[in-house]
């Protein structure tokens, strides 16, 4: 009983910070920027982290605030460089600085422990801290896709010159994008090191650019639902995947395809169209409309009837 | 002068690896993560081949070029056409495209890995022992030969085929603006079946060569090669011929530069950088054409 209830806790610990690092790849991308960058500061996170404990033994929060912070200065500094590229040379681009963190990670000497990775990074992380961090930045995230500001980033995304001609400032969001990327992607580096007391060079390999993009593809790439989904989903389907053994990555694989051809939204943009279908059919029907009644949308009339009423 | 051998035949098999990608992305805009996986598995059926008849080093080359057409075409036909025929906007596929890629890659290699058991594997059982020369001083194996002679040939082949066929004519402008050029005639799925045919053609090739060069690669080798594909790409300039062979070479030479002067850990660094800086500083490459869609 036990050891199963040690087993799920590190799923959940791990469906969290995947969580985490889906937005970090999520959120630029609902403002149009296609930047994989949040795999890098996952990296730089997870390391900063490590150092920040092992060697000034900080505490868990300021340790999260602060390898948040430096990742999303990296992730300015990247922005600000790689601002004028877009599409699949920015996802490019975006990679290379992905792989380039491992390499560094790799050849860091002491600070990264090499091949062989750091381990013993013990700090005071709860469960429930990890767990209203998480909650705290989905709140968050949820605030930018109401309102205002959603209107705002949506333009931005879908036609950036409506944008601007309209006052927004395209390049300070685009920018900001690369920040709360780096930060998101720093905080999910720095809580799946605590988590697990070690980091190595599995925390920087290209392998998480592909976990972290079926996530946020195949769960939904327009809301943090989407991405809450495809983490629970990639993060238990393993423990279920059992049944097949070996052919785990073969499965994984073929999910990711098919997700591609037909999930155009995702399982959360599935679920929505399903939704809307559900309440389409049982809305009142239209009215009959009666024999004297214009052939005319009501907009067309209205003109004449202030008219007549004059 | 022994570096010279070795950038030689380093930067043929990428230009081998690279062609490909670079001409399907850059005529019919697709960027196929898949093309590692086409590699390693052109190699392994080879390998799975041996296993039950030797066979001349010959045959084998054609069947793994026969084994990355059929694959690639395969991609193309079930994974990307289907992305492509789905999609919402150009922009959206281009999305899907890459992440159909990603996943259609882990199909094969999955299949490699467990049935080597994620054991490198070689084609020894071939039966082909490489001959090596001493030329003043300098020591040069017969496979490195073949793959200079097939990287150049092919190169040069697809660049007459591109520059002077009237079918390359219609596959460049396909690559400007695919929607006029279906307006003038043009049948796109036919070009891209025939060009995704003898993109994975040419990673199979490769597949071949690469693993007779090293006498073993393993199921993981394709991806490595795929960032450095793209770093050549991109350094050359997308879609043009004489751009990736410039591009191949730069970086094999890089490659054995840094090679020689360092521990050697940081050889791969060098394709990400050199990605980074020819982003940064000229974005459609060398001998990229300025292209209004791309930045």
């Amino acid at each position: 009983m036990s050891a199963f209830y040690a087993s799920n806790l590190v799923l959940v610990q791990a469906t969290l910070v995947a969580i985490l690092l889906a937005l970090s790849i999520q959120v630029p991308l609902r403002l149009g920027v296609f930047s994989l960058a949040g795999v890098g500061s996952y990296g730089i996170g997870a390391y900063v982290s490590a150092n920040l404990v092992l060697r000034e033994e900080m505490g868990a929060v300021p340790t999260m605030l602060v390898s948040g912070l430096v990742a999303a200065a990296v992730g300015l500094v990247l922005g600000v460089v790689i601002y004028r590229l877009a599409g699949l040379y920015l996802a490019m681009a975006t990679i290379a600085f992905d792989l380039t963190v491992g390499v560094v990670a790799l050849n860091g000497g002491e600070w990264t422990g090499g091949p062989v990775g750091l381990f013993g990074v013990f700090a005071d992380l709860t469960m429930g801290l990890l767990f209203g961090t998480v909650v705290l930045v989905l709140v968050l995230v949820h605030l930018t896709e109401v309102g205002r500001l959603a209107r705002r980033i949506t333009t931005v995304r879908e036609d950036p010159e409506l944008a601007a001609s309209m006052g927004v400032n395209v390049r300070a969001y685009r920018l900001t994008a690369f920040v709360v990327s780096g930060f998101l992607g720093g905080l999910a580096g720095c809580l799946n090191t605590l988590t697990r007391s070690a980091v190595g060079l599995q925390d920087v390999s290209f392998h998480l650019v592909v976990v972290a993009l079926t996530t946020i593809i195949v769960g939904g790439a327009l809301s943090w639902r989407g991405a809450v989904i495809g983490a629970v989903l990639f993060t238990w389907l393993p423990s279920v995947l059992e049944v097949v053994g070996e052919w785990q990555e073969f499965v994984y694989g073929l999910i990711v395809v098919l997700a591609a051809i037909f999930l155009p939204t995702g399982l959360y943009g599935l679920w929505c169209s399903a939704r809307r279908r559900v309440v389409e059919r049982f809305r009142p029907p239209v009215r009959p409309r009666r024999p004297d009644e214009p052939d005319v949308p009501a907009a067309t009339v209205a003109p004449e009837h202030e008219v007549a009423a004059r | 002068m022994q570096e010279l051998v070795a950038i030689a035949s380093l930067g043929s098999v990428y230009l081998l690896f690279a062609l490909g990608l670079s001409t399907a992305w850059g005529t019919i805009g697709i960027l196929n993560f898949a093309h590692g996986a086409i590699f390693v598995s052109a190699a392994y059926g080879c390998y799975e081949l041996l296993e039950v008849r030797q066979l001349p080093v010959l045959v084998l080359a054609v069947v793994a070029v026969l084994i990355g057409a059929a694959m690639s075409l395969l991609m193309q036909v079930l994974v990307f056409d289907q992305v492509r025929r789905r999609a919402s906007s150009e922009r959206a596929a281009e999305t899907r495209i890459l992440i159909g890629g990603i996943g259609v890659a882990m199909l094969p290699i999955a299949l490699a890995s467990h049935q080597t058991k994620n054991m490198a594997f070689g084609l020894s059982a071939s039966g082909f022992e490489a001959s090596v020369w001493t030329i003043g001083g300098v020591r040069v194996s017969s496979v490195q030969v073949a793959t200079v002679v097939c990287a150049v040939g092919a190169a040069a082949a697809l660049a007459w085929y591109l520059r002077r066929t009237r079918a390359g004519l219609a596959l460049r402008s396909l690559g400007v603006d695919d929607q006029v050029a279906a307006l003038m005639g043009i049948d796109r799925r036919r070009y891209a079946w025939a060009t995704m045919a003898v993109a994975g053609g040419l990673a199979g090739l490769a597949g071949v060569l690469l693993t007779l060069n090293l006498g073993a690669i393993s199921a993981e080798s394709g991806d490595a090669l795929l960032i450095k594909a793209f770093a050549c790409v991109v350094l050359g300039g997308v879609g043009s011929t004489l751009g990736v062979v410039v591009g191949c070479f730069t970086l094999a030479a890089s490659e054995v530069w840094v090679l020689t002067q360092t521990s050697g850990m940081w050889v791969e660094a060098v394709s990400f950088g050199i990605i980074f800086a020819v982003l940064l500083l000229r974005p459609q490459g060398i001998f990229g054409r300025q292209e209004v869609r791309r930045v």
